[in-house]
């Protein structure tokens, strides 16, 4: 049997919009993740030191009123700075073209509104399960 | 392709292949429904005529950037014909913070104005009277009363009288519950002291400023959650004699206070219930503060709602079909007798909306009003087998839900010990689950999808985070540099003091901005009088 995978779920800066994320939090778990969801207004710092603690797999964060890019960005650095790397999920209302940025900035996968639930697992697991083969 | 509707309501209401006369035995018209619109237990709507005498308001939602970009826009708009506006905070200024705190980093401007200094008041009030121009400030305590004594000052600037003051102050202490229920309040300021805040604010605004509206009940966030209408109906009612016990017990008269109460709802897309659901407020709230509360001023009885199309039931697929979605809904907000009504954009999957699709927005409400002709009578649907039976079985499943809300002691407790937050989660993930296993059909997203390929383009609103932000400590940085320190100071510990002597703060708080301190100056100053840090 295989290690579960690990998961930090946050949402970052000021946005308390967390329907989406507490719904992939239980969905995750109820496809045998194991998560920890961090809650609301947490620094780049906040995610990347628990991240590290918890020895996740993955970072998964969600946005809804528009701070994708700059919360993003500090994400990625401060990741850097610890030089920690796995991949990072991101969803919620994020415009198209902000998406193929956010992707070459490093974020693996990128969940618009309207993603059915079977869908979010098998990308995440797809990614996680390559990673894990490689 | 065929695809058959469920057969009970969103919230789980059975619904019948035919309504007659035995679903609605012992219907008494004059007892349930009142003899008219305008008279209790105003279940046809609460006032005589409704849109035949006035329309319901079309309010523009105005705020991004700075206060000088916002009052640009207001400007723009009054030239138009508006003359009601909500003015939308970005969430620093929400949460009490000013644009140059380190925590506001790419926030500043972006979902609302920013408001740091009495200086930013009046510039949004720039060309305007606050006896003429009616601002709705969606707001809640701590930041409310600190909002509301920028307010008093620029109209004491002004010089207007205070009672000739009209507008919103929202005030609602759990208004920023559109998601993690406690944390949102409780993070950056003690909720006993929101609470507080909340009382003073009720008790300066009946006393003082009587034309100003004080509290407005934000059941629309909470709904956002995934809440049903059911849960909506009772959280949303609850929560509001909850304020209004308070106030109460603060000694304030409930036939004075009361009148200036009301609410701000969601209509969500299941047509009926959602009328249903308006219509057995109504008759609930009427009952209650008459036969609970004691108010023997009529005003009192009489619920008044405001509505916004419900941004939950938007889809990022196929967006073009939220123009229908978001018209559905206020065609049903208008036969549920709404006061104000405010349509969700149909882009708002893919970013903030943009002038276009706010104007689309506008003129969907604008057929509804204008060219279908569903004013021309008060309470169209009144009467109706069908509608009347599904009224009455939402009064007695939100009447249900109130009294298990009662048992926890009120909905503070029950928001307190976490009851609200378990509610809320159960109803999401089940939501999701419906949609994820098609038992909720979603055009677009589990039903008649097309390829992305086919998708049109859309117009994303452009957002400009960092610039909003290095301009706004620019300014900071000056304003604090022209402030007069020992006043400042001064200012400042009145604060402290006035907070532990437990007098109104809102009086310090006039003090405190015509002296220079700053709305995230303010709050810390209340924190610190609290001994209560968050950093």
């Amino acid at each position: 049997m295989t290690k579960r995978h690990r998961i930090v779920l946050a949402k970052m800066g000021l946005d308390c919009h967390d329907t989406g994320i507490v719904i992939v939090a239980q969905l995750l778990r109820d496809h045998g993740f194991e998560v920890i969801y961090l809650g609301l207004h947490n620094s780049a710092d906040a995610v990347v030191k628990a991240a590290l603690q918890e020895n996740a797999d993955a970072i998964g964060i969600s946005f809804l009123s528009g701070q994708h890019m700059t919360q993003v960005r500090l994400l990625i650095e401060a990741m850097a700075r610890q030089r920690m790397q796995v991949p990072v999920f991101c969803g919620g209302v994020v415009p198209r073209e902000d998406a193929a940025e956010l992707q070459k900035m490093g974020v693996a996968e990128v969940f618009f509104p309207g993603t059915l639930g079977p869908e979010v697992v098998a990308r995440v697991s797809g990614v996680l399960d390559r990673g894990r083969a490689a | 392709m065929s695809q058959k509707p469920p057969l009970s309501s969103a919230a789980g209401i059975a619904i019948k292949e035919t309504y007659g006369p035995d679903d609605i035995t012992g219907f008494d018209a004059g007892r349930d429904l009142g003899a008219s619109a305008g008279e209790f237990p105003f279940t046809r709507g609460p006032y005589p005529g409704m849109y035949r005498e006035r329309v319901w308001t079309r309010r523009f939602q105005v705020g991004f950037g700075s206060p000088g970009e916002s009052n640009e826009r207001i400007k723009y708009l009054v030239e138009n014909g508006a003359n009601g506006f909500v003015i939308t905070i970005d969430l620093p200024t929400s949460y009490g913070f000013d644009s140059d705190d380190p925590i506001a980093q790419g926030e500043v401007g972006v979902t609302g104005v920013a408001i740091s200094t009495l200086e930013d008041m009046e510039t949004l009030y720039d060309g305007f009277s606050p006896d003429s121009v009616s601002y709705a400030l969606s707001i809640r305590p701590p930041v409310s009363a600190v909002t509301l004594a920028m307010l008093a000052s620029v109209a004491e600037k002004k010089g207007i009288a205070l009672d000739k003051v009209i507008g919103t102050q929202q005030n609602d202490p759990f208004y920023q519950m559109s998601g993690g229920p406690l944390q949102t309040v409780t993070q950056f300021f003690p909720l006993d002291g929101t609470l507080r805040l909340c009382a003073d604010n009720i008790e300066f605004i009946s006393t003082r400023m009587p034309r100003l509206n004080w509290m407005v009940t934000n059941g629309y966030n909470l709904r956002e959650t995934g809440v049903n209408a059911i849960q909506d109906g009772a959280f949303t009612l609850g929560h509001a004699f909850n304020v209004f016990k308070m106030a109460k017990d603060r000694g304030l008269d409930v036939n004075v206070f009361a009148r200036r109460a009301s609410f701000f709802l969601s209509c969500s897309i299941d047509f009926f219930e959602e009328i249903a659901k308006f219509r057995a407020m109504r008759r609930i709230y009427a009952h209650t503060m008459r036969e609970v509360f004691g108010a023997t001023n009529p005003e009192c009885w009489r619920m008044r709602f405001s509505v916004q199309s419900a941004g939950n039931t938007l889809t990022t697929q196929q967006p073009e079909v939220n123009v229908v979605r978001a018209g559905v809904e206020a065609l049903a907000a208008a036969l549920g007798g709404a006061q104000s009504i405010h349509l969700c954009s149909y882009d708002e999957g893919h970013g903030l909306p943009t002038e276009a699709s706010s104007r689309m927005a506008l003129r969907t409400q604008q057929v509804i009003a204008y060219e279908t002709g569903i004013t021309r009578t008060v309470d169209p649907l009144g009467g109706s087998y069908f509608v009347e039976n599904l009224t009455n079985q939402m009064e007695q499943a939100i009447r249900a839900k109130l009294a298990e809300i009662d048992g926890l002691g009120g909905m503070f407790e029950a928001i307190r010990h976490g009851w609200l937050e378990n509610q809320i989660n159960q109803a999401r993930y089940q939501y999701q689950a419906d949609v994820d296993s098609g038992r909720r059909p979603l055009v677009g997203v589990n039903v008649f999808q097309i390829p992305q390929s086919e998708e049109l383009p859309i117009e994303i609103h452009k957002i400009k985070a960092d610039e909003w932000g290095t301009k706004r400590s620019e300014y900071l940085k000056q304003w604090r540099q022209r402030r007069d320190a020992v006043k400042w100071a001064e200012a400042m510990a009145h604060i402290e003091t006035a907070w532990r002597e437990g007098t109104n703060m809102v009086p310090a708080l006039m003090n405190a901005v015509q002296n220079g301190v700053t709305m995230g100056e303010c709050n810390e100053a209340m924190r610190q009088a609290q001994k209560w840090s968050f950093r």
